[in-house]
C-alpha cells in the first residue's frame, strides 16, 4: 500500500524539479569583466565556493560570494557545480563553522547587489542566471 | 537542572540574540561597501543541537553514547533522552583578517547526570595567510576523523558515529596549541594538523565517587588528503594519561600484600603513555556515499588496548538517505585475569577476594569487544533540520558487557544488545 503511493510519487516529485529547474534557468560562475583569470572547471569553481582552495590558478586571491540561502540560484549552483544538495551544503559548513575553522562565503541579498560586487572587485566570483549575465561581468570558461 | 529546562534557556537566550541583530544579517555584506575594505561582522552567532529518544532491549544496565555519562536507556529509561540530546550555542568574533575567536558552550547529560552547560571549545586564532593559522585555548582533539563533529548530528548521517570507533577515545578536548597548514599537493589539498595540549574530563566511574581523565602532554598529528569527491585521513596521537577514580579498589588490592600489590600496580592507571593510531577514508559522490574507518588504542591497564573499525554506506534519495552500517571492535586484553589466588588466602579473607577479583573482571569487562549491524535513515524534511530513525543490533564476545553504566548484580557478559533511537538534530 505504502510502497504503491511511494512509487506513484516520484514521476510527480521529478516533474516538478523539472519545472522548477526551467523556471530558474541554467547559472553560471562570473567574475569581473576586468580579471584576467584563465578557464576554470566547474570542480574548480566548486573548491573556492567550498573553501578548499582560495586562489585561482594564476595565483590570485579568490572571493567567493554566495547568494541568499535558500535561493533558486545558489540551489542550483551547488546541484551543478559541486553535486551536493541544499541540506548537504549545510552539513559541510556546520562541520567547519562549529569547529571553529571557519566560515562559509558571504553572501548577498540579489542578483543586482552581487553583479555590482563582483563588477567592482577583480578578485571576487559569484553565480547569476545565465539571463542576467551583462558587459559588466564575464562567465567564467 | 533537567535537559528541557535547559533547553528552553538556551532558546530563549538565543532568540534574544537573533532579534537584538535581525535587522542585519550576519552572513550578509552591502553592495555598497568595497568587499575587500568592508571588514567582516564582528560577532557572529550560531548553534545546533539534538532532540533524541533511545529505547533498549536490556533492562539489566544502560546503554549511553559515550563512557562520559551515567545512565540512559535500558534499566534507568524504557526510553531515554540523555543518550542523544543536547544543545549548543556558539559566538566567533572577527577581530580582523588575522585575528578572530571561537566560543561554544554545550548542555548536554554531564558525568554528574546534570545538563549544566560546559565550555566545548573556546580559542583565539591567528591567521599567518589563508592556509596557515594558529589557535590557541580549547579546542577539539582530533583523532578519529569525525571526533570533532561527534556531537553535531546535522553533519553526520547516523543517529550517532559507531562506538566501536567513537567510545576507543572519549577525550574531546584539547587545551593547548593548535597549527593547521594546507597546501595544494597535485589535484587536491593537503591539510597538516598538529596540536600540543591537556585536558581533563570527568566520568562517572565506580557509583558515588567521579572519576577524571587527566591527559598531559598530548600531541595530536593528523594528515587529511582531499580530492573532489574522495578524502582521506592518517592520524597518530599519544598522551601520558592519568585516570583517578578507581583507587578504593586498588587500595584494597593493596592490603593483600604483594600478590595484591602487583595486580593494583598492574591496573591502577598512573601515567601511562597511551598511543592512538587512526585511519579513515571517504567518498561522497552526488547520490551516494560510503566511508570507512580504523582506529586503535594502546592503553593498557583497566582501558585495555582497543581496536574499532566500521565500513557506512547510504544512497540519497529525494531528501531521505538510507545508510547501513557494521561496525567491529576487539581487545588483546585479557578481560577475566587470575586475580587473587583465593584458595592460598585464609577462609576468612576468602569471601573479600572472590568479591574484589569479580569487580576486577567487571571493569575490565567494560573494554568494547562487539559487533554492530545498523540501519536507518536520514529525512531532510526541512531546512537545517533532519530527522533521523535507526536500528542498532550488536552481538557482545564473551568477557564484555553489551553496556557500561548502572550494571544491575549478575549482568552477564557477551549476549546481544538492540536498540531503536529516532532524533532530531538542527543547526541555526
Amino acid at each position: 500500500m505504502t510502497l504503491t503511493i511511494r512509487t506513484a510519487f516520484i514521476p510527480i516529485l521529478l516533474s516538478v524539479t523539472l519545472v522548477h529547474g526551467a523556471a530558474a534557468g541554467e547559472v553560471v560562475a562570473v567574475v569581473s569583466a576586468k580579471s584576467h583569470i584563465g578557464p576554470l572547471s566547474k570542480s574548480q569553481v566548486a573548491d573556492i565556493f567550498l573553501g578548499r582552495v582560495n586562489r585561482f590558478p594564476d595565483g590570485g586571491i579568490a572571493i567567493p560570494i554566495d547568494q541568499r540561502e535558500g535561493s533558486d540560484a545558489r540551489n542550483l549552483f551547488y546541484e551543478d557545480y559541486a553535486g551536493k544538495s541544499p541540506a548537504q551544503i549545510k552539513a559541510f559548513w556546520s562541520k567547519i563553522v562549529f569547529t571553529g575553522r571557519g566560515q562559509p562565503p558571504k553572501s548577498v541579498a540579489n542578483e543586482g547587489e552581487l553583479k555590482k560586487l563582483i563588477a567592482a572587485n577583480p578578485a571576487a566570483i559569484g553565480y547569476i542566471d545565465a539571463a542576467q549575465v551583462d558587459a559588466t561581468v564575464r562567465v567564467v570558461p | 537542572m533537567t535537559f528541557q529546562t535547559v533547553a528552553v534557556l538556551i532558546a530563549a537566550l538565543l532568540s534574544a540574540a537573533a532579534n537584538a541583530q535581525s535587522d542585519v544579517d550576519p552572513g550578509t555584506v552591502r553592495a555598497d561597501q568595497s568587499l575587500i575594505a568592508s571588514p567582516p561582522p564582528m560577532f557572529t552567532f550560531g548553534g545546533f543541537g539534538t532532540f533524541g529518544e533511545v529505547h533498549s532491549s536490556r533492562h539489566d544496565g544502560d546503554y549511553t553514547s559515550t563512557s562520559l555519562k551515567p545512565n540512559g536507556a535500558g534499566y534507568s529509561h524504557n526510553w531515554s533522552s540523555d543518550v542523544d540530546s543536547l544543545i549548543a550555542g556558539q559566538i566567533t568574533a572577527n577581530f580582523s583578517s588575522q585575528w578572530s575567536a571561537v566560543v561554544q558552550v554545550v548542555s548536554e547529560q554531564d558525568y554528574e547526570n546534570s545538563y549544566r552547560p560546559s565550555l566545548e571549545w573556546a580559542n583565539v586564532k591567528y591567521k599567518f595567510d589563508a592556509d596557515f593559522d594558529v589557535r590557541i585555548g580549547r579546542t577539539p582533539l582530533d583523532t578519529v576523523m569525525s571526533n570533532e563533529t561527534r556531537k553535531l548530528g546535522y553533519a553526520n548521517p547516523w543517529v550517532r558515529p559507531p562506538l566501536e570507533v567513537y567510545d576507543l577515545v572519549p577525550v574531546i578536548r584539547n587545551d593547548g596549541l593548535d597549527l593547521s597548514y594546507r597546501h595544494l599537493v597535485g589535484p587536491g589539498t593537503n591539510t597538516l594538523h598538529l596540536a600540543v595540549g591537556r585536558s581533563d574530563s570527568d566520568l562517572p566511574l565506580l557509583p558515588g565517587t567521579v572519576g577524571v581523565i587527566h591527559g598531559r602532554k598530548q600531541l595530536i598529528l593528523t594528515e587529511l588528503y582531499e580530492q573532489g569527491f574522495a578524502s582521506a585521513r592518517v592520524n597518530y596521537s599519544r598522551a601520558n594519561v592519568t585516570i583517578n577514580g578507581l583507587e578504593p579498589l586498588f587500595d584494597t588490592f593493596n592490603a593483600f600484600g604483594p600478590a595484591g600489590a602487583a595486580i593494583a600496580a598492574n591496573y591502577s592507571f598512573d601515567n601511562h603513555v597511551v598511543n592512538i593510531y587512526a585511519v579513515g577514508a571517504s567518498y561522497d559522490p552526488e547520490n551516494w556515499f560510503v566511508m570507512a574507518e580504523w582506529g586503535h588504542i594502546q592503553a593498557g591497564s583497566f582501558t585495555g588496548n582497543n581496536t574499532g573499525w566500521y565500513v557506512s554506506g547510504g544512497y540519497r534519495i529525494h531528501g531521505f538517505t538510507p545508510y547501513l552500517t557494521y561496525a567491529a571492535a576487539t581487545t588483546s586484553t585479557t578481560t577475566q585475569p587470575a586475580g587473587l589466588n583465593v584458595a592460598a588466602l585464609p577462609p576468612s579473607l576468602a569471601p573479600a577476594a572472590t568479591a574484589l577479583n569479580a569487580e576486577l573482571d567487571f571493569q575490565l569487562a567494560s573494554i568494547r569487544a562487539q559487533h554492530t549491524i545498523s540501519a536507518g535513515t536520514r529525512w531532510d524534511f526541512a531546512r537545517n533540520v533532519a530527522l533521523k530513525f535507526q536500528l542498532d543490533h550488536t552481538r557482545v564476545d564473551a568477557g564484555a558487557h553489551a553496556v557500561n553504566q548502572d550494571l544491575q548484580p549478575g549482568f552477564p557478559t557477551g549476549g546481544t544488545l538492540n536498540l531503536i533511537s529516532v532524533s532530531i538534530d538542527f543547526v541555526f
